[in-house]
């Protein structure tokens, strides 16, 4: 019952993340607040994540919820539940920020990863679509090691080829095949998850 | 059949291959400008790539959250509000041509009712800068056919052979009643009460106290507005200072109007 209610209570503040998104594309910059009061500690945690500085990642953050007020009605309710786009949103302009050359690499690697002093666990509201988490998790899976750890790596760590190459001390082409190798694997198996 | 020895080259990814690539954050340089620009170009392109973020969004939530310093708001909320004084700075402009657009639309109505200049400047001042509004408010409102449809009623009530009148208008917009008694002046022992004369034959509805020499502007209630339009009728009476006692009829009529949409 417990889990029922949590699930709830998650899809109510699911809906209000939605609403308050659509009021925010309205231009009602009140709704910003709201949605920096609800989403900043997954938000922070992913730009933390990929920067590996806690000054990089504010600034990131700050450049996050900024553009999002600039660009909210780029934002599709139809496509995306919102706390997935600003997830992805917010992992792409910390990402921006590492390839611009603004951030020295500071992240580390997914083994050596040690949980932040100031960690939060994530709130069930701020979980991304349960559904979906189950099937990349069994279609990754069904990657062999290596391959898994290096895309993980890649969307965790925002490491480039060239970075994952030389960690792994392997050319450049034969960590690329490896990847590819794996995307296509890892795309046809979500296909066939999509049509069944 | 390729196996995992076998090279995969650039030149053999497809679009979706591309997409997945850039979804995860491993393109750079020129490869990951091209891809930005074919996000722009390429709705095929686009649903794929959004296609790949959606897939790999749940894995954010193995990543714990963190707590930003209190800073990290305080900057967005400056500029954000920077950014909206530069918005308002352009909205006060467009506010400005309003304004003289208004200003050639009272001269019309002047023209055409005959309304004094002090009452046409005050309407001008409560229609710009109505209770509750900042000016730049007006610009997204005001448009030609919003305005059209809240014209202002006008009725004129002369007083007896004087030559005298009140000048009388309504601004549906802002709700508010606007009285012109200029040139009139006290007799230091009447003073002039205006009333609403209901279509439906109800009651009278005060509009207050005429101030001989003063433009008046008051807020109308709800339920007098009911009763205001086109053709509804304005009587003015004699009574005591200080306006028609309570509990006694109204005094005579001395003067009657008429609203008339200009």
């Amino acid at each position: 019952m417990v889990e029922g209610q949590n699930k709830q209570a998650a899809d109510i503040a699911r809906e209000k993340l939605r609403g308050a998104m659509v009021r925010l594309a309205d231009g009602d910059s009140a709704a910003l607040e709201e949605i920096y009061e609800s989403t900043r500690v997954k938000l922070f945690g992913i730009c933390l994540r990929i920067l590996g500085d806690r000054k990089e990642a504010e600034d990131a953050l700050q450049d996050v919820y900024i553009n999002l007020w600039q660009k909210a009605d780029r934002y599709d309710p139809e496509r995306a539940s919102p706390i997935s786009w600003l997830a992805t949103f917010a992992r792409n302009r910390a990402i921006d920020r590492l390839r611009t050359g603004k951030v020295r690499q500071g992240a580390v690697p997914v083994e050596e990863a040690l949980p932040l002093p100031d960690n939060t666990p994530l709130a069930d509201d701020l979980m991304v679509d349960a559904e979906n988490a189950a099937q990349i998790h069994k279609c990754i899976q069904g990657l062999d090691e290596r391959t898994r750890t290096h895309i993980r790596s890649a969307f965790f760590d925002g490491f480039t080829y060239a970075e994952l190459a030389t960690r792994a001390d392997v050319p450049l082409g034969t960590m690329k095949s490896w990847i590819r190798r794996g995307l296509q694997k890892l795309r046809a198996c979500l296909e066939a998850s999509e049509a069944a | 059949m390729s196996n995992d020895k076998t090279p995969f080259d650039d030149a053999e990814r497809d679009n979706p291959m591309l997409a997945a690539e850039h979804a995860l954050g491993l393109l750079e340089g020129e490869e990951l400008a091209q891809s930005r620009a074919k996000l722009e170009n390429d709705p095929e392109y686009r649903w794929r790539k959004d296609w790949w973020n959606n897939w790999f969004a749940p894995w954010t939530d193995e990543v714990a959250g963190a707590e930003p310093s209190d800073v990290v708001w305080v900057r967005i909320s400056e500029a954000v509000a920077a950014s909206q004084r530069a918005n308002a700075a352009d909205t006060a402009v467009g506010a400005m041509q309003k304004v003289v657009s208004l200003e050639d639309r009272l001269k019309r109505w002047q023209w055409a009712a005959g309304i004094t200049s002090a009452a046409a400047a005050i309407m001008l001042a409560v229609m710009v800068f109505a209770p509750g509004s900042e000016p730049g408010a007006i610009a997204p409102s005001g448009d030609e056919t919003t305005l059209a449809a809240s014209d202002p009623l006008v009725a004129q009530v002369p007083i007896g052979d004087t030559g005298l009148r009140l000048d009388v208008t309504y601004i549906p917009q802002s709700e508010q009643l606007l009285v012109g008694a200029i040139g009139l002046t006290a007799d230091g022992v009447h003073d002039h009460e205006l009333w609403l004369v209901p279509d439906d034959g109800s009651a009278l509805q005060s509009l207050g106290v005429v101030k001989p020499g003063e433009v008046l502007g008051k807020q109308l209630p709800a339920d007098i507005i009911a009763n205001m339009g086109d053709g509804a009728e304005l009587v003015l009476t004699r009574e005591p200072i200080g306006g028609k006692p309570v509990g006694q009829d109204a005094g005579p009529v001395v003067a009657q109007g008429a609203f008339s949409k200009v």
